[in-house]
């Protein structure tokens, strides 16, 4: 079922034709959670809330932008609504990264995650998005919805704080 | 002209190397500055880095706890308000009766209980903000 169709039938009150859009876009927003919130079980609760907002909401669907783009709105806002509610976690345990280079070692992976966790909800998520979605500068800052200046400035930002997180363990995986 | 920091130049020299910008006239700056040529490679290594991790992905389910949610938010959502409604009402009435003068705090017990109602749930809970503007 396309997207359109399922809005519309949504909007016609037929709850069950949602979960086709949840199916279809749970593991995306379940990733961006993640990137944000750098925590699975926070993201679980986020993109739920969030799914549910869009439920109620999907009345005011704006039809020029695509089911995506719009919910991931509802989704940041729960995001950030979460973050400024929970406290600060010192341990991180769970595996949110994983290498998909052969010859990267688990302490490196393992360092990149907890510098990525020392990082500000904002930086880890366009970082996030950049390296992990693929997202150029201008889908950035359409996502985002920043100017593509304030794209730059962020992710340098992000880049030099993980860089200096990192400083020490990155020289030897120059030569992986 | 403004004169270049080596935050500038870094920071052109990352985005022409994600190829959205083509930035060749700070080559002088990097052949001379030593802190510049040593943050960019680290920088560099970084980037090689982060390409070469993704996002573990998650295989969990989340409708049947959202289609529970959907259910509950239909179902509980008006139940509150319909209680404030309630005391309102009855407070009204009380005041109605005649030859009762229940003094200045009766009057004010509506106020309190709309402060209350305000301070308890921090937010208009049937607004969902779907417009491009991040909350706090």
């Amino acid at each position: 079922m396309e997207d359109a169709e399922a809005i519309k039938r949504c909007q016609q009150g037929e709850r069950e034709v949602f979960r086709h859009l949840v199916e279809r876009y749970q593991k995306r927003a379940l990733a961006h959670g993640t990137a944000i919130l750098f925590s699975r079980s926070d993201a679980e609760d986020a993109v739920q809330e969030a799914f549910i907002d869009a439920f109620k909401a999907i009345g005011t669907f704006d039809t020029s932008r695509t089911f995506y783009q719009w919910f991931y709105v509802l989704l940041r806002n729960r995001c950030y609504k979460l973050t400024a509610k929970r406290r600060p976690t010192e341990s991180l345990d769970e595996a949110l990264l994983k290498t998909v280079q052969p010859r990267m070692s688990a302490e490196t992976t393992l360092g990149l995650q907890k510098a990525l966790h020392s990082l500000t909800c904002e930086e880890r998520e366009i970082v996030c998005l950049k390296y992990f979605d693929g997202l150029s500068y201008d889908e950035l800052a359409t996502h985002l919805q920043i100017p593509r200046g304030t794209v730059m400035s962020r992710l340098f930002n992000a880049r030099r704080r993980l860089q200096r997180k990192l400083s020490g363990t990155l020289v030897p995986e120059q030569e992986v | 002209m403004k004169e270049l920091s080596c935050e500038d130049v870094l920071m052109a020299q990352m985005d022409a190397a994600d190829g959205e910008v083509t930035e060749e006239r700070f080559a002088a700056h990097i052949a001379d500055c030593a802190d510049c040529q040593r943050e960019l490679k680290q920088l560099q290594t970084l980037d090689q880095l982060l390409a070469g991790h993704t996002l573990s992905e998650s295989s969990v389910d989340l409708w049947p706890a959202i289609e529970k949610g959907i259910a509950k938010r239909s179902t509980l959502g008006w139940r509150p308000f319909a209680l404030i409604g309630l005391l309102l009402i009855v407070h009204k009435l009380l005041e109605m009766l005649p030859a009762q003068d229940l003094g200045m705090m009766f009057k004010l017990v509506p106020l309190v209980i709309i402060a209350l109602l305000f301070v308890f749930i921090k937010e208009n809970p049937f607004r969902i903000n779907t417009e491009l503007v991040l909350e706090r």
